[in-house]
């Protein structure tokens, strides 16, 4: 535990020492409420966090893979990641430290936005009960997207090319949460392929949580979408022990 | 304290480690001597548990290198080649990072860090950020982060590379002083630097050892000196007379800027006195002696043969 705590440290504090941390919250937290804003009060829709929820999914499509692509790539790139590999820590260790301190990182950039419930609880009864649960689906939701990116930028040096295989492979699994592009698909794959595609995708479990129903199943489906993609994280890792 | 059996590792189809086998003693002062690719940071990576062997052994204090990789890594103090650091931090948070994430106690950390800082000079920087000092100051943090854990062993890969002259003898003094109480090894291209910080030398080329002696035992192996003389007087007569003196050898004649003649000839192990000899040819002769002298073989010289040897072998086989 000392361990995965003292890399959380050193990997949240890095994101404030780089203007990511700026740069990033300043653009996520404008488009973000800008886009609530227009679309909730203009409308005069009866209070509700909804529209910003459902917003979320496809803003961390772009924005989280700028995250995770120097996780890894940039630690490959200058050659820290030979101090890292020679510390006396499990590869686990390092890939949860940087995990969960990615996963703090946004879970502090979602604080600022908790102005928006509290101003509507002002102009209208709020029930806070399916806010705080969408705000959880949304943490694990962002987990997912973090555990793709991170993966990804353990296999390059490039931080680009991290950001980019992200970017599309997030965009593919957003998309196969959608019933639209599902139906067309239906037309060349089996039934049981469609349900296979619709069940990886991360987005088909936010959208009853963030809706306020929630389910143990997926919780649990979060945590196998994390605990996949952590593990192949770390099999990358293994493999450049063998392979130099 | 350092045991390697047999080490192999292949990159791909590359062989970059064909079978090493050598033993370190606690507190020896190992230098690794090779050209590049030659497999000695392969050595050092497989050591500290960042590469897996693709087959034999090697242990620390006792521990294998595999599979006791944690306890192994633990008892280690390493610099890996270009020194790798997070820039972005200030030396003192890098220092803290490196001590916490290495297990030293809360209550000691800043009594390490503390002794990190001074034995590496690094007090006048802590409060700044690594991007933003030299070469020199950086290879030191990484120094420091080497041992700010008080580790054995320490390894340390071609530690002061890219470093200009002031910063090596800087950095080449405080590896002297922390052979004194650690068990090194260390990697160079600077012949210098074996000779004055390592009390055994391993020389590796084309994936193997070649030579695993200590410094003044490969010298004298080479049966190789040189006697070098100033002589004023007629050339060719020089000439014939050298010739005449030392059969069989070959002597080179140039003439200096002032008019005198400089010879050198290989006289090889010649216990004889030479210099004597060729005095008296001189005095003979009625010509005048400005200088004279023998040089010995250097590390140097033991470096290129044996190297040379190993790459003219790899070629033919």
């Amino acid at each position: 535990m000392r361990e995965v705590a003292v890399i959380f440290r050193r990997e949240l504090k890095s994101y404030f020492l780089s203007p990511i941390a700026y740069v990033f919250g300043v653009l996520f937290l404008g488009i973000v409420l800008w886009y609530t804003s227009t679309a909730q009060i203009l409308n005069g829709q009866p209070a509700s966090m909804e529209h910003f929820f459902r917003f979320l999914p496809l803003v961390f499509l772009f924005f989280l893979p700028g995250l995770t692509m120097r996780l890894w790539a940039e630690e490959r790139r200058s050659g820290t990641i030979e101090l890292l590999m020679t510390f006396p820590v499990r590869i686990g260790q390092l890939i949860s430290g940087k995990f969960f301190a990615a996963l703090a990182f946004l879970a502090i950039v979602l604080l600022f936005t908790i102005g928006l419930p509290l101003t509507l609880s002002m102009y209208g009864k709020l029930d806070w009960v399916p806010v705080l649960g969408a705000y959880l689906a949304t943490l694990l939701l962002a987990g997912a997207y973090l555990a793709v990116g991170m993966f990804w930028s353990s296999t390059t040096r490039d931080q680009i090319v991290a950001l980019l295989l992200s970017l599309v492979s997030l965009l593919l699994l957003y998309a196969m949460g959608f019933p639209e592009l599902l139906e067309w698909l239906a037309q060349f794959l089996p039934s049981w392929g469609i349900d296979l595609l619709n069940g990886i995708s991360p987005y088909k479990y936010f959208t009853s949580i963030a809706r306020g129903v929630f389910d143990t199943r997926d919780l649990l489906y979060y945590l196998c979408f994390c605990g996949f993609f952590l593990h192949a994280n770390a099999l990358v890792l293994y493999a450049r022990r063998h392979r130099g | 304290m350092i045991e390697v059996e047999r080490l192999t590792k292949d990159y791909g189809m590359a062989h970059a480690l064909k079978g090493i086998s050598f033993a370190v003693a606690r507190g020896e002062v190992i230098g690794f001597l090779g050209p590049n690719g030659a497999g000695k940071s392969t050595t050092m990576k497989i050591l500290t548990g960042y590469l897996l062997p693709t087959s034999g052994r090697a242990s620390v204090d006792g521990l294998d290198v595999v599979a006791d990789s944690l306890q192994v890594r633990a008892r280690i103090g390493y610099l890996p080649e270009s020194t790798p650091l997070y820039g972005e931090m200030r030396v003192d948070d890098y220092l803290r990072f490196c001590a916490e994430i290495r297990g030293v106690p809360a209550t000691q950390r800043r009594t390490a860090i503390g002794r990190a800082v001074e034995l590496c000079g690094l007090q006048r920087v802590t409060g700044k950020n690594i991007v933003e000092l030299s070469k020199g100051y950086k290879q030191r943090v990484g120094l420091a982060q080497a041992i700010v854990h008080e580790p054995e062993v320490l390894i340390l890969d071609e530690p002061t590379s890219g470093l200009d002259p002031n910063q090596i003898v800087e950095v080449r003094n405080l590896i002297e002083r922390l052979g004194q109480d650690h068990t090194v090894i260390l990697s160079t291209h600077y012949l210098q630097e074996v000779e004055k910080s390592c009390s055994r030398v391993i020389i590796v080329s084309q994936g193997q050892i070649v030579a695993d002696d200590s410094r003044d035992a490969l010298v004298a192996a080479m049966p190789r000196s040189t006697i070098y003389a100033r002589i004023q007087g007629p050339e060719q007569a020089v000439r014939n007379q050298l010739a005449e003196l030392f059969p069989g050898r070959e002597v080179q004649l140039s003439t200096e800027a002032d008019g005198s003649l400089h010879v050198r000839v290989g006289v090889g192990e010649a216990k004889a006195p030479v210099e004597e000899a060729l005095a008296r040819l001189v005095v003979k002769n009625n010509w005048s002696l400005l200088e004279l002298g023998r040089e010995r073989s250097t590390l140097e010289d033991v470096f290129r043969q044996l190297t040379m040897e190993a790459s003219v072998e790899a070629m033919h086989a």
